[in-house]
């Protein structure tokens, strides 16, 4: 069954899990499934049904803006990454 | 043999590692920080103790480098449009290692439209990302558009080692634009949780048809294939 990577900055909304099985056909749907089982987890990730522009989202090495975006077909192993701009290097409290 | 030159936006704790690494392998080095030396930065900042407190970055880590046989140079100052084409005229490599989205944003837009290598690198509690930029290829803003964060480390923090991690990451992927190796370029190196795993995931990614930084390219990457294959 597909997987999703869950960034580490999402990973609240996963009870700290950094890999979810998913039974799902397409990234929509995956994003779906992990949603009702982590609600409040595709609301970090898209915005009117749309992938949220600091966001990416890869199958295996593949940007899915090169795919079929939300509707990219998914395999049976295949791996989702969602990928956060961050910035670093910075502390609770500093400057 | 050619002297490499590259500029540092960020003394802290990823630009420690960089422009240590990159000074002792002997890269001329202008070092870019508005901050000073503060108490908290110390378990993570590495470069400095605490007799610098209260001293600014720019100028301490460059006297590190100069102490250890390198060759830098400390500007107090944030990088910004106004400034951007004297900090980094002479550069092979422009290094982003600030904490702050607008920052990386306007050191990638300046190296696009100069033409430059550059090389993005942040950190996160446990992981962090690095991305390799060069002429012809995907930039920083194709890949996430717009400086708004999704989580910053004001909010979750970061881990110590990850920040030297990530930071020496950086410095080789630098080293290797700023001699020409091309093999990266493009590439975001994602590094989920050091703790666990120390291999990358290494993605690409295509050009937003509407980047309004690759529209300006003097090199366009419109016309560059896109490599999808994953890189070992």
């Amino acid at each position: 069954m597909p997987s999703i990577r869950v960034p580490s900055a999402l990973r609240s909304f996963t009870g700290g899990a950094s890999d979810v099985d998913v039974a799902a056909t397409t990234v929509r749907d995956a994003l779906a499934e992990l949603d009702r089982r982590h609600p409040g987890f595709a609301a970090k990730v898209l915005t009117d049904g749309a992938v949220k522009p600091f966001i990416r989202i890869f199958v295996g090495p593949d940007d899915i803006g090169g795919l079929a975006g939300l509707e990219t077909q998914l395999a049976e192993r295949d791996e989702v990454s969602i990928v956060p701009a961050i910035a670093g290097g910075r502390e609770p409290g500093d400057a | 043999m050619t002297t490499l030159r590259a500029t540092i936006v960020g003394a802290g704790g990823l630009g420690g590692p960089v422009a240590l690494s990159l000074g002792a392998a002997g890269v001329e080095l202008v070092i870019v920080d508005p901050d000073r030396v503060e108490l908290s930065n110390l378990h993570r900042q590495i470069q400095f103790t605490s007799i610098e407190l209260g001293q600014p970055k720019a100028p301490r880590l460059a006297g590190s480098v100069v102490a250890r046989g390198g060759t830098a140079r400390g500007v107090v100052a944030r990088w910004e449009a106004g400034n951007a084409d004297e900090l980094g005229a002479d550069a092979d490599v422009v290094i982003d290692a600030s904490d702050d989205p607008a920052t990386k944003f306007a050191v990638a837009d300046w190296a696009v439209a100069s033409g430059r290598c550059y090389v993005v690198a942040a950190a996160l509690r446990y992981g962090g990302n690095v991305m390799a930029g060069a002429p012809g290829v995907a930039c920083y803003r194709c890949l996430f558009e717009e400086p708004v964060e999704v989580a910053s480390c004001a909010d979750a923090g970061v881990l110590g080692p990850v920040v030297g991690a990530i930071g020496g990451v950086a410095s080789a992927v630098a080293h290797a634009l700023a001699r020409g190796e091309r093999t990266l370029a493009g590439a975001l190196l994602v590094f989920d949780d050091l703790r666990r795993a120390a291999d990358p995931r290494i993605v690409r990614f295509a050009p937003r048809a509407d980047c309004p930084a690759c529209t300006r390219a003097p090199i366009s990457p419109f016309a560059t294939p896109v490599r999808v294959a994953e890189v070992h």
